[in-house]
């Protein structure tokens, strides 16, 4: 039955993990060759039990990846967005959180390759919770 | 079975004096807060500030030769990893939504709020990976920072963690402003509208036959 499950979740498009975190619709943006950075989403379920974090993240085609938050600040009075780096992105237990354009992203920095639309990025997420530390690998589909 | 009768046209009756005049209320109140329009509408539009800037392969683009266009404005940085490149995605998306007379009839227009790392050629490179019509302006740092006043375009360098100072990040607002055919700062639509592209869209045809 829990094969049958992740089959058909598997079948869905979504990666199942030890049933624990998901990932699902992970994409990076596609830009411009003459570009330096891009950015990861996607969706990031929490089935643990407990709080996860994601602590780190790797990519096969940037050497500083990095989860990056966007900010609201007041400037004069306006509302101006901006964006800063942060240590993780918190996942409370059974919650999800959505890294999604104009919102929290992975930055993609130092590319060694500017990836083309219809390639994909491997990606390599490590979440820290309470059943310890573990490493998520997905493919993610540039568009 | 006569009193029931009677405690009917009562209900009958307080429909009529309770339900109907809040029917009513409320059907006016909703008609005076209800807009057509999706994005900030300026029914007293003025003229939108007028700039002349550089543009790839050395051409200039001077807002007011323009007239006659509809043009979408926008302000950001080509090292932008999320917003900019968000705003221009959903830019592209809505006008590929256009017929192709109204696109003849559209421009937009993205000017850098980092002149100092956007060159024009930069910008040429950059902007039309979104829609191959779309245009890069840059000009010297003191002229873009009166045309973002002007259009109450915030912006500031945000530090980075990064010990290289070219990796600086922008902090900046996110409209997109809409100067109609006749040269007036006619609409602004917010980031998290962009994205609603059929409204956009809806938008810009009630622009274009604003007369």
């Amino acid at each position: 039955m829990k094969r049958c499950v992740a089959v058909l979740v598997l079948w869905a498009g979504v990666v199942l993990v030890r049933a624990e975190i998901l990932i699902e619709d992970p994409w990076v943006r596609a830009v411009p060759p003459s570009s330096s950075a891009t950015a990861a989403f996607m969706k990031v379920t929490n089935t643990d039990g407990g709080n996860v974090t994601l602590v780190e993240a790797r990519a096969d085609i940037a050497k500083d990846v990095r989860p990056m938050a966007t900010t609201k600040k007041q400037i004069d009075g306006h509302e101006v967005s901006g964006m800063e780096f942060v240590d993780s992105f918190a996942i409370a237990a059974g919650k999800s959180r959505i890294l999604e354009p104009g919102g929290d992203h992975i930055m993609l920095m130092k590319l060694s390759s500017v990836p083309a639309a219809g390639t994909s990025v491997k990606l390599t997420l490590v979440f820290d919770g309470a059943k310890g530390r573990r490493e998520i690998k997905v493919e993610a589909p540039v568009r | 079975m006569k009193k029931l009768t009677q405690t009917r046209l009562l209900l009958v009756a307080a429909c009529l004096v309770i339900v109907l005049p809040a029917a009513f209320v409320g059907f006016t109140v909703s008609k005076k807060t209800e807009s057509p329009w999706f994005g900030k509408y300026d029914a007293n539009a003025q003229e939108a500030y007028d700039f002349e800037l550089q543009a790839a392969g050395g051409e200039t683009l001077r807002l007011s030769d323009l007239r006659g266009k509809i043009v979408l404005l926008n302000f950001g940085f080509t090292n932008c990893p999320s917003i900019c490149p968000a705003v221009l995605a959903n830019l592209a998306a809505v006008y590929r939504k256009l017929t192709p007379a109204d696109r003849d009839n559209v421009r937009v227009l993205f000017v850098t709020l980092d002149p100092a790392r956007d060159t024009a050629e930069k910008l040429g490179e950059y902007v039309p990976f979104f829609e191959a019509s779309f245009v890069g302006l840059t000009g010297d740092a003191a002229k873009i920072a009166a045309i973002a006043k002007a259009y109450g375009v915030f912006y500031q360098k945000a530090p980075s963690d990064s010990n290289d100072p070219e990796t600086y990040m922008i902090d900046h607002s996110t409209e997109t402003f809409v100067i109609d055919s006749s040269g007036k700062l006619r609409m602004v639509f917010r980031l998290d509208q962009l994205p609603e592209s059929d409204r956009v869209v809806a938008d810009i045809h009630r622009i274009r036959d604003l007369r």
